[in-house]
């Protein structure tokens, strides 16, 4: 192998190591829960999260039309009537393990719920009520 | 028997027993254009859970006449055939020099580089319709939907490559590829033409995707909140009235 092809094939690995760390954000609810609370810059509170998650934010939909009021058991989609497994951590190890993936999540459901995206402050909020749901 | 016209841009079109002629038959076009709405359709509809039917109902849509396109590549009418344009690295090597030396060679079916831009739309197509289904029905954790969206995204530049390259391609040859694609007919040599346009194919293509979305439709829950959208329950009033 000669050194440009050399040089290549390195930068190749390093781009495809780069995409890969990018895509496979593994994450815990705890340390996502952190990570919200550090950028909206104020503790986060459970209550505040339960009433967002709970109540219509102007629109239509709330959060619970799909999840579930409380949601620790299989919510139903709204417009396809799909089973929705349930989103609270401590009731399904899927939910907020991913940083990318909550993000999307947040900001597809906000859009639905809100109209626009949600602050930090408004997910750790929800993030830190879903927390105290504990089987 | 499969013999492609690649010839001189200068000999091409100064030949004088040229004509218009049947290239794309009906299927090939119908597929074209139901491919374009549907990607378009469910790109516009990824990002809300209000759309989420009318998303799943197109990519599924877009799997399935990807399955018939991938028959009528071994069936079809000769430029529809994989046989009459999937090409090797050479011959695609070759034909982007011509372009670059400003001397294309002219193909009156798919040239070898929009045949490989054909190829890639078709196989993201399957693949994106695989990880869609698994993600939407909740099968192997979170990696099918981040490869939906990467696969998405990448069908999305190569889309926008193929549609430069037909515009370019179109004002090289001073030929309307776009027009070609809706009429099915080019200016060639008429051995060059198929015989049939196999419209009955196309109706039945057309057919079995309507009555797919109409299916679809019936499915969606009544109290669904999609049904009280404007849009929908406005094209859902049409649709009634077309089948009444």
């Amino acid at each position: 192998m000669n050194h440009p092809t050399v040089i290549r094939y390195l930068h190749a690995a390093l781009v495809a190591g780069a995409v890969l760390s990018s895509v496979a954000q593994a994450s815990t609810p705890a340390q996502l829960l952190a990570d919200y609370s550090a950028r909206a810059g104020s503790a986060p509170s459970p209550a505040r999260g339960r009433a967002l998650f709970t109540a219509p934010q102007g629109r239509e939909w709330s959060c619970s039309t799909c999840h579930g009021a409380v949601p620790t058991q299989a919510g139903k989609h709204a417009s396809t009537g799909k089973a929705i497994g349930a989103l609270a951590p401590g009731f399904n190890a899927e939910r907020f393990s991913d940083a990318a993936i909550t993000e999307k999540w947040f900001r597809r459901n906000c859009n639905d719920v809100m109209g626009r995206e949600c602050s930090a402050a408004e997910k750790a909020d929800v993030l830190s009520w879903l927390l105290t749901l504990k089987p | 028997m499969n013999t492609v016209s690649a010839s001189r841009a200068e000999t091409a079109h100064s030949s004088p027993v040229r004509r218009k002629i049947l290239v794309w038959d009906a299927p090939v076009r119908v597929f074209h254009w139901l491919m374009v709405a549907s990607f378009a359709g469910a790109w516009l509809t990824a990002e809300s859970e209000r759309w989420r039917m009318v998303h799943v109902t197109l990519g599924y849509t877009m799997g399935g006449l990807v399955a018939f396109r991938i028959l009528w590549g071994l069936v079809g009418t000769r430029h529809a055939r994989f046989a009459s344009f999937v090409r090797g690295p050479a011959v695609v090597l070759r034909y982007i020099r011509g372009i670059l030396r400003g001397e294309p060679e002219h193909h009156t079916g798919h040239n070898p580089a929009g045949a490989l831009a054909i190829l890639a739309l078709l196989g993201l197509t399957l693949a994106i319709t695989a990880s869609g289904w698994a993600s939407f029905n909740e099968i192997g954790g979170r990696w099918p939907e981040k490869v939906h969206e990467m696969l998405a995204s990448l069908m999305l530049a190569i889309a926008a490559a193929h549609v430069a390259g037909a515009l370019f391609t179109s004002w090289q040859h001073r030929e309307n590829l776009i027009g070609a694609m809706i009429s099915g007919r080019k200016t060639a040599l008429p051995e060059e033409g198929v015989r049939r346009a196999w419209s009955s194919v196309a109706a039945l293509m057309l057919a079995s995707v309507l009555g797919f979305w109409w299916l679809q439709w019936q499915s969606v829950p009544p109290g669904g909140s999609l049904a009280q959208l404007p849009v929908i329950s406005a094209m859902a009033r049409q649709h009634d009235h077309h089948h009444d």
